[in-house]
């Protein structure tokens, strides 16, 4: 089988929070993992941009960053360690606030009471600028309508498996990307 | 049993040895009656007996039978099936692998078959347009084509009177592949396409005359002259006929190889192509190793690798700027190459200022940085026209507003005040 990238999904921050169903082909152990989002989003890679307010390093014996993303929704957890050099280096260094673009993969982790936390593991954090961050919201809400529609007609499996498991109320999702457009248009 | 011991006698009075009837009689009587032998099993046997009685070498009196059973080529149907052909040479290709001897295309009135000469039948060559017997080949099947083998067990003679091939006189232009459109062209096939010549590339290899892009009104493919073909070299944005080319397929995309049997015609008129050309809106989410500040070969232009070129070794290499970018829609990806002149203007720094950048850390990484720092996470569309899984950038354009519309349109549907 050729070689193929996985696509960045673009998910909003409680969405992404929301989200507590993994896949993982438990037959081979190099299989991509999947978390399946409430609007049947099926995410290994994700793209997000918003705005670093918090950093904190975390890391015991050597430096393990732990940062946060806003965007109009609420936040994303970022982890940067030694496997993460580039985006630790960008953490330690960086001034906040600051808008920016984070590419890496979705990793979850499920606490002694049965929550699940998802987080973000990032391949790449680059500094960008407000009409990026905009850019984004748009793509993200465009992206997030689109699942949404497909949950109500029920048209691919990714649809179903998230209706079944979450019982997605689409209109919490509809107000949810309600929410970020409106915070595009108070900067317009 | 009485017949088929007269018609053994008669051929053994043919090498000029009597053997008394009434022995082979006997003989034949025996086997047959007594031992159960089927009929043409006891002939052979007695037929050996005597040949050994009289010392005749075997080969000598199966040789010697009347004219061998002559196969058509068009009722060759049968792997592994043993046959005797009358046939022409009508081509001879290209040896491909030091165990054939010769290989090439035998003729007569009913079709044409391949055929493969190996080596070890050690039998002298075949000349092309001269017709021979050929005993004992066997036929063979690949890619659900018959093709006859010639091994160390056959035989040729050269015949006096020429066989006539099917249809008349048999010429490669006559068996003309059909004329296609590029977009319909799938693997292993014969073709003739008309289109003019987009692309011309740095030449990669010095057993190619020449490759780059041809295109007409459905597409453009990749297209490959080998030296070999002894082909004139075509022009860029000149149309042309190429007749006879072999399509193949690799990495699941269809290209075109010209090779001696092919033939190219200067058009007259101007084919327009139709822009294939591509366009891709996404996030840059990655500028991938072998991008930034990079050395070429001088001679074939290729990215070196530790200061090596694959085909031309230790080299004194050019320096060159570039991105293989990956792109992402969020539902697919996409990889971008952009060159020099468009990563100048794009990351806003020059060849000879990234030298500089380079020198000054003892890095050339610290180039591919500023572009990652300068273009990662942002949105662009590129154009261009797409080779395997890349699309070599023509433009590449940031996103320099909001899309209104879009945020109307949903606006609208989620009624936001």
């Amino acid at each position: 089988m050729a070689f193929f990238r996985e696509a960045a999904r673009r998910v909003f921050a409680q969405e992404l929070k929301d989200s507590n169903l993994t896949s993982k082909d438990e037959s081979d152990q190099y299989a991509p993992q999947y978390l399946l989002t409430p609007t049947g989003a099926k995410v290994n890679r994700i793209f997000i941009v918003g705005t670093l307010i918090e950093k904190e390093d975390i890391g015991t014996d050597s430096e393990y960053w732990r940062g946060r993303v806003s965007d109009p929704t609420g936040s994303f957890l970022i982890y940067a360690g030694q496997y993460q050099p580039e985006a630790a280096q960008f953490l330690a260094e960086c001034e906040l606030p600051a808008f920016v673009a984070v590419i890496g993969k979705t990793s979850t982790y499920t606490t002694d009471d049965g929550n699940v936390l998802t987080s973000i593991r990032p391949e790449t954090i680059q500094q960008v600028d407000e009409l990026t961050r905009n850019l984004w919201v748009l793509d993200t809400a465009k992206q997030t309508l689109e699942r949404i529609r497909a949950i109500e007609t029920q048209e691919d499996s990714n649809s179903k498996l998230a209706k079944e498991h979450y019982s997605t109320d689409t209109e919490v999702y509809r107000e949810m990307v309600k929410k970020a457009l409106e915070s595009l248009k108070e900067n317009a | 049993m009485k017949q088929t011991a007269e018609s053994i006698r008669d051929r053994f009075m043919k090498l000029g040895v009597d053997v008394p009837v009434e022995d082979i009689e006997s003989r034949l009587d025996e086997l047959i009656k007594k031992f159960k032998v089927p009929s043409n099993e006891a002939q052979r046997s007695v037929t050996n007996y005597f040949l050994k009685k009289y010392s005749i070498p075997k080969n000598e009196f199966y040789v010697r039978q009347a004219e061998p059973q002559l196969t058509k080529i068009v009722n060759i149907s049968e792997n592994g099936q043993w046959a005797n052909l009358k046939a022409k040479v009508v081509q001879l290709w290209e040896n491909t692998h030091e165990s054939i001897s010769q290989v090439g295309l035998l003729g007569d009135e009913t079709g044409i078959i391949k055929f493969t000469i190996w080596k070890n039948a050690e039998l002298p060559p075949l000349e092309q347009g001269e017709s021979y017997l050929l005993r004992s080949v066997v036929v063979g099947e690949y890619n659900d084509r018959f093709q006859v083998q010639v091994n160390k067990n056959s035989s040729i003679e050269k015949l006096s009177e020429p066989v006539e091939v099917g249809g008349g006189d048999f010429t490669p232009v006559a068996r003309e592949a059909e004329l296609k459109n590029i977009a319909d062209l799938t693997g292993n096939q014969w073709a003739t396409v008309r289109g003019k010549v987009v692309q011309l590339w740095e030449n990669s290899h010095e057993s190619i005359e020449q490759t780059g892009l041809i295109g007409d009104e459905t597409g453009v493919i990749k297209f490959t002259n080998w030296a070999s073909s002894e082909l004139p070299d075509m022009e860029e944005g000149k149309s042309y006929m190429l007749k006879n080319i072999v399509v193949s397929e690799w990495n699941g995309k269809a290209q075109v190889q010209l090779n001696k049997s092919s033939s190219i015609e200067p058009l007259d008129e101007d084919i327009e192509v139709r822009t294939s050309v591509f366009t891709y809106f996404g996030a840059m989410v990655d500028i991938q190793t072998g991008s930034g500040l990079i050395k070429r070969c001088p001679e074939c232009k290729r990215a070196l690798v530790k200061g090596a070129c694959a085909e031309h070794g230790k080299v004194k290499g050019e320096y060159d700027l570039r991105i293989k970018a990956v792109l992402d829609s969020g539902a697919s990806t996409q990889d971008a190459l952009i060159n020099r002149e468009l990563t100048e203007e794009l990351a806003g720094i020059s060849l000879d200022s990234a030298i500089a950048m380079a020198a000054d850390a003892l890095d050339p990484g610290v180039v591919l940085d500023k572009l990652k720092h300068e273009l990662v996470g942002r949105y662009y569309t590129v154009t261009g026209h797409k080779l395997d899984r890349y699309i070599l950038v023509e433009s590449i354009t940031p996103r320099a507003s909001l899309d209104r519309e879009l945020l109307d349109e949903m606006a609208a549907e989620l009624e936001v005040e």
